[in-house]
């Protein structure tokens, strides 16, 4: 709440700071101030009791006190002025007439100087303002003036000694009397109104009221003295209709027709001694000025209070309004409803989000518990009631468990609903109320519903693991986008070709959501259908470009497809609008596969996709990815691929490491694309390989692939290495025919040259015996020429089969 | 089609010639063995197979061979094979016998050059 500035206290040097800050204004206010001051002298001296300048009533230093207070204490040269001009000609002499004018000018000044001190208000609006100018501004300054007065009187001979107190104390009320009565009179004017427009009856009201006030006074005081009392209850009019306004001017008013009565002597003054007329005179103009201002004070302040309170309740209430507008906005952008039921009074209250979420426009219809529950479908209904007649049951505050259901609005529409709820117990543990949120999730359910779906089918479209190949490495990842949580249509596929050479695919769908993961699950077997038939890469970007282009898919699709041979490392490959394939070689050498690169799949372009090719050598890693491992948010594509260089340079021993170490130095954890990579690397044959692959026919090209290398780099005779090839197709042949039956079962093979002999060791985890093997029971005889030495180890837990071959006439030792 | 092997097959009069490409394992026996089939066709009277171009062939190709060897002389026909003197695949079938049960030439032309022969008496 608002509160008044306070009177500033008149800083040390303000005696003489707007003398030369304003000199013109200054003077003008110091000549107003003498005039204002002589004038109110004139009036004043017309009531003296004691000589010519002992008077009971002394305006002009309610006039200085005034003009201290409003002016400042610098227009003090007008008051002592005119304090000397009017004490010239009733005063002995010069002398006596400035110390009289000084003690004149001295007294306002104090009164004026200790107001300001005690945080005065202009206004006298508070107890405290009327306590100050009474005790403070009045009775204490004015007994400056009336002892130098008085003293002076005495001094220069115009005033015998013995009557100096009663002079004293008549000159000493006279100044306390012109402060406590003009002082607050002469504010009261020069207030601005606080209140414009103040009704007309309001002024008439005023002109009966100071009509009736000067009648009684000077019938009262004039008449019938015993009729005094009858201005006390229209001075607390004026003041509790006015305030200072009204009771300043009444007060006045009553005051100067006592003064003037004392100093006829006429009413009351008629008989006494001139103490005792000065004592009933003071008397009764001290308890006037004191009621006034006591009680126009009191009914300020009052008013002031009643005021303050009804800002403090017009601001509470405004804000109530403002929090329940935000709270019922707020509701409607969360879809967020929220209901109280007061239970012994039966009485639900809906939020309006409720009843629009419930399709109803807002308080349509008065709710009731049953109401509210009839709008539930059926079988959640007996869920809400068993849940709540158990929470009524439980006698404390508690939480009731959320629920999710469904409600049927009127338009039919069907809408998924969480309900929190929570109940309130009453000093005896009786149920008292219940409060709940319902929250509309029938979009965030969908969103969720469509996200698992597509997650699903992704993960389902994707391998679920790499085959085995023999003497490859093979690695891959993939990760979905993070920020929307959405699925999105990146790839990658491992095909073994029955040419025994290897499959390479890796792709990408625009676009999010099950409709990319579902063409991106179309195209993949696309691609493994055209795969198997086709053993151009080119061609089967070819056919796939065609496929996407009849199909009329209007995602942008890109893929990159290798064929790997195990035996010479070859890769030919194509690439659709893909980015390039890193290979990192031998010496941290990086390059990206930027030949064969043709335009996206679908794009109605004619120009055949070009075949590129390159060797993968032992020691070499290829790595193939999606942009969502290159791209970043405020950077472009070429810093990626750069950086993804400089990452892929340390790209270790182990390549399921290394695609960890990829995604987490090049896959911010928001993401907004999905990511998939695949990693592939030629396995050293040297040492003492192992290689180990399901017992299925298909693995046998591969393996003779690889068998093929290793027996190159071997430095294998090429006759001799055709006839280990041959010894060892047998054996596994028979372990694929014979070991499992219909089981699965793992078929590994260890290689060693040692001595320029080369050893294999085929084992498995079946059983199988060589002459059941093999068509015509040729299989045991044609290892057993192929190679020099045969060992054959059958047990529980497998067969073993080791054969050695001299390969080369050199020794390796 | 699978790039394992591949087969092809060419009518000569009364002689369907069918080269075989590449390699024959367990994994695509069935397979070449149902595709040379189907390349003999109903009319021809004597089938060539070429294994010149293989490049590997184990018992389960020797196997093959037999069986189709047998299919034939049901239905009274005939089957010579081709495989060149030093090739791989030359040594399995001399060391399983095959050349005992199916007329082998080293050179296609003398393989084409042979009138009908009679079948011989003894099967393994």
């Amino acid at each position: 709440m608002a509160t008044r500035e306070e009177t500033p206290k008149a800083p040390p040097d303000a005696l003489v700071n707007a003398a030369t800050a304003h000199p013109w204004s200054y003077a003008a206010g110091v000549l107003l101030v003498a005039v204002a001051y002589y004038t109110a002298a004139k009036l004043g001296l017309r009531l003296a009791l004691v000589g010519r300048n002992i008077t009971p009533f002394w305006p002009p230093t309610g006039i200085a006190v005034v003009a201290f207070l409003v002016l400042g204490r610098s227009v003090w040269p007008g008051v002592a002025l005119a304090a000397l001009v009017v004490n010239l000609p009733i005063t002995t002499g010069v002398l006596p007439a400035a110390a009289t004018a000084a003690g004149n000018t001295l007294a306002p000044l104090v009164a004026a100087t200790l107001l300001a001190k005690v945080g005065f208000r202009r206004e006298i609006d508070r107890l405290r303002d009327a306590t100050a100018i009474v005790f403070v501004g009045a009775l204490l300054s004015m007994s400056i003036s009336a002892s130098v007065g008085t003293g002076v009187l005495v001094a220069s001979g115009a005033l015998p000694a013995d009557e100096l107190p009663g002079s004293w104390a008549v000159w000493w009320a006279g100044d306390a009397m012109g402060v406590l009565v003009v002082t607050p009179f002469v504010l009261s004017l020069v207030q601005p109104w606080r209140r414009p427009g103040r009704p007309r009856w309001k002024h008439l009201e005023a002109a009966v009221l100071f009509a009736l006030i000067a009648a009684v006074s000077v019938v009262a005081i004039g008449a019938d003295p015993h009729l005094m009392f009858l201005v006390i209850p229209l001075l607390g009019w004026a003041a509790w209709r006015f305030q200072q306004r009204g009771a300043a001017p009444a007060a006045l008013l009553v005051v100067v027709v006592a003064s003037w009565a004392a100093a006829k002597g006429i009413g009351p003054f008629r008989a006494g001694t001139m103490l005792e007329k000065m004592l009933i005179l003071q008397a009764f103009n001290a308890t006037v000025a004191f009621c006034s201002f006591f009680f126009a004070a009191l009914v300020s302040e009052r008013m002031q209070a009643h005021q303050a309170l009804e800002r403090a309740a017009a601001g509470l209430e405004a804000r109530v309004r403002q929090r329940t507008s935000q709270l019922t906005e707020a509701q409607q952008v969360a879809h967020i409803g929220s209901w109280e039921w007061l239970i012994p009074q039966h009485r639900v209250s809906w939020s309006d989000e409720l009843y629009r979420i419930h399709g109803h426009v807002p308080q349509e219809f008065p709710v009731t518990f049953e109401t509210a529950v009839d709008q539930v479908n059926t079988e959640d209904a007996a869920r809400i009631r068993s849940n709540t007649e158990a929470a009524l049951r439980r006698a404390d505050d508690h939480d009731l468990p959320r629920i999710e259901y469904r409600i049927t609005r009127p338009d039919g529409a069907e809408r998924v609903l969480l309900g929190k709820a929570k109940v309130y117990v009453g000093p005896n543990r009786e149920p008292l109320r219940m409060v709940g949120t319902v929250q509309d999730v029938t979009e965030a359910r969908k969103a969720e519903r469509e996200h698992r779906i597509a997650e699903t089918l992704q993960r389902g479209l994707l391998p679920d693991r790499l085959p085995e190949v023999p003497g490859i490495g093979l690695a891959a990842r993939y990760v979905p986008a993070g920020a929307e949580m959405a699925v999105g249509g990146d790839w990658y596929d491992v095909v073994e070709l029955p040419s025994g050479r290897i499959g390479l695919a890796i792709g990408d769908v625009a676009g999010h959501g099950p409709r990319a993961a579902s063409t991106m699950g179309q195209l993949r077997m696309a691609l493994r259908a055209y795969a198997l038939e086709e053993p151009s890469p080119a061609e089967v970007v070819r056919r796939l470009d065609r496929l996407v282009s009849r199909l009329l898919m209007s995602e942008i699709v890109t893929l990159v497809y290798l064929v790997l041979d195990l035996d010479s490392g070859m890769v030919q490959f194509a690439n659709a609008g893909h980015p390039p394939p890193l290979v990192v070689r031998a010496g941290d050498q990086i390059s990206f596969l930027e030949d064969g690169l043709g335009p996206p799949l679908g794009c109605d372009d004619p120009g055949l996709p070009a075949e590129a090719r390159f060797r993968l050598v032992p020691g070499s890693t290829l790595l193939l990815f999606t942009d969502g491992l290159v791209e970043r948010r405020g950077t472009s594509i070429d810093e990626g691929l750069q950086r993804l260089a400089t990452v892929a340079m340390d790209c270790g021993q182990d390549i399921e490491a290394f695609c960890d170490q990829l995604l987490c130095s090049m896959v911010e954890d928001d993401t907004a694309d999905d990511v998939a990579l695949l990693v592939i690397r030629p396995l050293p044959l040297t040492g003492r390989p192992l290689l180990r692959v399901p017992a299925e026919p298909r693995v046998l090209a591969p393996l003779r692939q690889t068998l093929r290398r290793w027996l190159r780099e071997s430095d294998a005779d090429p006759h001799v290495a055709n006839d280990i090839l041959l010894a060892c197709g047998e054996v596994c042949t028979n372990v694929i025919e014979h070991a499992y039956g219909a089981k699965e079962g793992p078929l590994e093979i260890s290689l060693d040259v040692r001595d320029g002999t080369a050893e294999v060791t085929i084992r498995d985890q079946g059983s199988w015996r060589p002459s059941s093997g093999v068509h015509g029971g040729h299989g045991l005889p044609l290892i057993q020429e192929l190679m020099e030495s045969v060992e054959l180890a059958g047990g529980p837990d497998g067969t073993v089969v080791r054969m050695r071959r001299r390969v080369s006439s050199r020794s390796d030792s | 089609m699978s790039d394992l092997a591949r087969v092809e097959g060419e009518q000569q009069g009364t002689i369907c010639l069918v080269r075989v490409h590449g390699e024959i394992d367990l994994s695509n026996a069935h397979e070449v063995s149902s595709e040379i089939g189907v390349a003999m066709g109903q009319e021809a009277r004597r089938l060539v197979v070429d294994l010149s171009d293989i490049t590997y062939l184990d018992s389960a190709g020797v196997a093959l061979l037999l069986r189709l060897a047998e299919r034939l002389r049901s239905r009274r026909r005939q089957l010579q094979l081709v495989v060149p003197r030093g090739s791989p695949v030359r040594r399995v079938l001399d060391f399983t016998g095959l050349p005992r049960v199916i007329p082998l030439e080293s050179r296609l032309e003398d393989a084409l050059a042979l009138r009908d022969h009679p079948l011989p008496d003894e099967f393994p």
